[in-house]
């Protein structure tokens, strides 16, 4: 035991020595900082920007319209006047003109830069839409759809007989409604639990790799010939997976701790993102749960990490042979990345893994934070998951106790196993 | 105190590495365990050290069996190696803190050996930043700074300077005079000369031959013969000698006798044929006994 206390004080001591680590959390820190005080420097450089008001739609001295010029061709004998008013209503950021209908002389005034874009419209329900570039996020021809659409619908209902503010009052009626939530809202859960469970997952990917990495370097650098010696092949897996949770856990906590001291101190800038203030309306039970699964998931893994470490001669050895589990975990973190966003965490392909040692971590935490489970499922998920940590934890360190003293090529996970059986 | 290796047996799979081995070692003498590459030493180590138990067999210390809480073992490891990444001070803080030592004592011991081996200037420079002489240094203060009652050294001389090398002598004489078991393992055979009072052969998981080093070199088969002649191409040549002859080098030979009451007469018979510079019977080095010892184990 006090053994373990000495390898757990020196692999703790290693990691806040290690630049790295105290650079990347001193980073992210720094990042979150950043994210958090962004509107303050947003309103700020808006403000120095806005300081005349409103951005001009004319041209101060000359009185010119500096708004980008939107163009109208008519083909058919339609009501111009109609249209170009509903047009210049629509498209507000717009200088709306009406052109000849020749698509020629139409796409030299766009091409030349004149004009940004046309409508030239075949018949009431039919146009052709001219653009120089194409944006991704080009909404022009929606709005048209429904305006035109509109106008095709008012025109059509005052030739049937009713007057054109009938009309338009048949068309402008909407329906109110209310939504009253028994369970849990997941558009609300939804950024927190993605951030949690990505959270999880770099924890557990990145310090599984480093105690890999740790148990491969002592061994390469045969610092294992006299550990060996000096402590059980026990004490110093428990203590380096021990550590290496202990660091992951306190770089979140110092991560999320400054996100939520930086929010707090920015909290009136953020007061209407949604997508933000929800991040920070976390229940306490589910930071509770997330602490539960983040131990079992970081142990189940770690102690898979230092096990394969522990076989491997070289420290260029770890990639190949840790990926078997790196590829079941982020089989695991794709599933549920992918029922998160489809919104279905309920499925049965969810259910399953929930039950999983392997995945349950985080697809019953997904379930949980997105969904309502009951409390038996909950129960029997942890259960499975200690007593699973607990062979896997007894199993890598009889792994570890052989895989050490193995030097040479990378031993085949058979060969190890037969190995430990006999020991 | 005494540590006895009572009929250990070992093996790793199909493999038998250990067949039976057995020797004793006492408090103030060094012991020096031989072998060729692969012949078991390292195993009978790390059986000694409680690294993985044996399969059959026992290690007695005064007759009883051996209590790890109690003996301590200091080890200097023939793949040498720490963290090179660390400084010196805290990793030789951390295996002296291994060993069960508090932290003052340890750092108090540390310093104390740093000084002697004058490595004060390293104490907190990283290992990597270090010679390999250097290196080896401060992992023999891992071996030696909790103070262990039995200090296995292997091969412990490789890589060092002569100026070096001579301190570590003196530090070695100085461990087996304070009353320690000292285990040396080596394949230089003239450290093992003059510091082990007995050795242990190993060879094919055996033990090949042990006991006390001199009673050794005494009780070897006095049937050869060294002779220094001008002649000895002659002698080689000669039908009544050739067959039991070997060249040494220009004028040296090595003749077998058939039998060590030969002795007189074959002399007789050399000095009577020929000019006989030197004849004397041949006395083994421990290089010669080991060779022929395990020699035939390839």
């Amino acid at each position: 035991m006090k053994q373990f206390a000495t390898i757990l004080r020196f692999e703790v001591k290693g990691y806040f020595k290690n630049k790295i680590f105290v650079g990347i959390t001193l980073f992210l820190m720094g990042l979150i900082a950043l994210v958090m005080f962004f509107p303050r420097f947003s309103s700020f450089f808006e403000g120095m920007k806005n300081k005349g008001g409103a951005s001009p739609t004319t041209n101060e001295e000359t009185g010119e319209d500096t708004r980008p010029v939107m163009l109208i061709a008519l083909e058919d004998a339609l009501a111009a006047e109609d249209i170009l008013a509903a047009f210049s209503q629509t498209f507000g950021s717009y200088d709306v003109r009406m052109a000849g209908a020749d698509a020629g002389e139409i796409k030299k005034q766009i091409s030349s830069g004149q004009a940004e874009c046309a409508f030239v419209l075949h018949s009431p329900t039919a146009y052709t839409y001219y653009v120089g570039n194409l944006s991704m996020t080009d909404r022009n021809p929606a709005a048209a759809d429904e305006t035109l659409l509109n106008i095709y619908r008012i025109n059509n209902m005052v030739q049937e007989g009713l007057s054109s503010s009938q009309a338009e009052q048949i068309l402008s009626a909407s329906i109110s409604h209310e939504t009253e939530n028994l369970g849990k809202d997941q558009i609300q859960n939804f950024f927190y639990t993605y951030i949690m469970i990505f959270a999880l997952y770099m924890v557990i990917i990145l310090y599984g790799q480093m105690v890999a990495t740790n148990v491969a370097t002592e061994k390469s650098s045969r610092a294992m010939e006299l550990l060996i010696t000096s402590a059980k092949p026990a004490s110093m897996m428990f203590g380096k997976v021990i550590a290496s949770c202990l660091a992951g856990f306190l770089q979140l906590l110092c991560v999320f701790g400054s996100a939520f001291l930086f929010f707090n101190l920015n909290k009136s800038q953020w007061g209407n993102n949604q997508v933000i203030t929800s991040l920070f309306d976390m229940p306490l039970g589910l930071l509770l749960y997330m602490l539960l699964f983040f131990v079992l998931g970081f142990f189940m893994y770690a102690f898979l990490f230092g096990a394969v470490g522990s076989t491997a001669s070289k420290v260029e050895d770890i990639n190949t042979s840790v990926m078997p589990i790196t590829l079941v975990f982020i089989a695991a973190f794709l599933v549920v990345m992918m029922s998160m966003s489809s919104g279905e965490v309920d499925s049965p392909l969810m259910v399953i893994c929930s039950y999983l040692p392997f995945t349950s971590p985080m697809a019953m935490f997904t379930r949980i934070a997105m969904s309502t489970v009951p409390v038996y499922e909950v129960v029997v998920s942890v259960a499975i998951l200690v007593v699973s940590v607990a062979a896997v934890g007894i199993l890598s360190a009889k792994i570890y106790r052989v895989g050490v003293l193995l030097y040479g090529t990378t031993p085949k996970i058979g060969t190890v196993l037969k190995s430990v059986w006999k020991a | 105190m005494k540590l006895e290796l009572k009929g250990i047996y070992k093996s790793f799979g199909e493999k038998q590495v250990l067949k039976g081995i057995s020797f004793s070692a006492e408090s103030g003498k060094a012991f020096g365990l031989l072998g060729r590459n692969g012949a078991g030493k390292t195993t009978t180590i790390r059986i000694l050290m409680d690294v993985f138990p044996a399969d059959g067999g026992e290690v007695l210390i005064d007759g009883s069996p051996v209590d790890h809480t109690r003996t301590s073992i200091g080890y200097l490891p023939e793949e040498r190696g720490l963290y090179p990444k660390k400084k010196i001070i805290d990793q030789l803080i951390y295996f002296a803190q291994l060993k069960g030592m508090k932290t003052s004592d340890a750092v108090a011991a540390i310093d104390r050996w740093l000084e002697r081996l004058g490595m004060m200037a390293y104490r907190n420079k990283r290992l990597d930043t270090l010679s390999k002489g250097n290196q080896q240094k401060i992992q023999l203060i891992t071996a030696l700074a909790h103070d262990p009652d039995i200090v296995i050294l292997d091969e412990p001389f490789s890589g060092l300077d002569p100026v070096n090398a001579m301190t570590l002598k003196e530090v070695v004489k100085e461990t087996i005079a304070r009353g320690k078991i000292v285990l040396f393992s080596s394949h230089q055979m003239s450290y093992i000369e003059e510091f082990c009072d007995s050795i242990a052969i190993l060879g094919g998981g055996k033990i090949l031959l042990q006991g006390d080093l001199h009673h050794i070199k005494r009780n070897y088969k006095r049937d050869k013969l060294l002779v220094r002649s001008q002649q000895a191409a002659k002698i080689l040549a000669d039908p009544a000698f050739c067959q039991a002859g070997k060249a040494l080098d220009e004028d040296g030979l090595l003749l077998r006798l058939s039998s060590p009451e030969k002795k007189q007469e074959m002399m007789k018979a050399l000095a009577g044929k020929y000019d006989i510079d030197e004849i004397k019977v041949f006395e083994p080095s421990l290089n010669d006994i080991f060779v022929e010892y395990t020699g035939e184990q390839a």
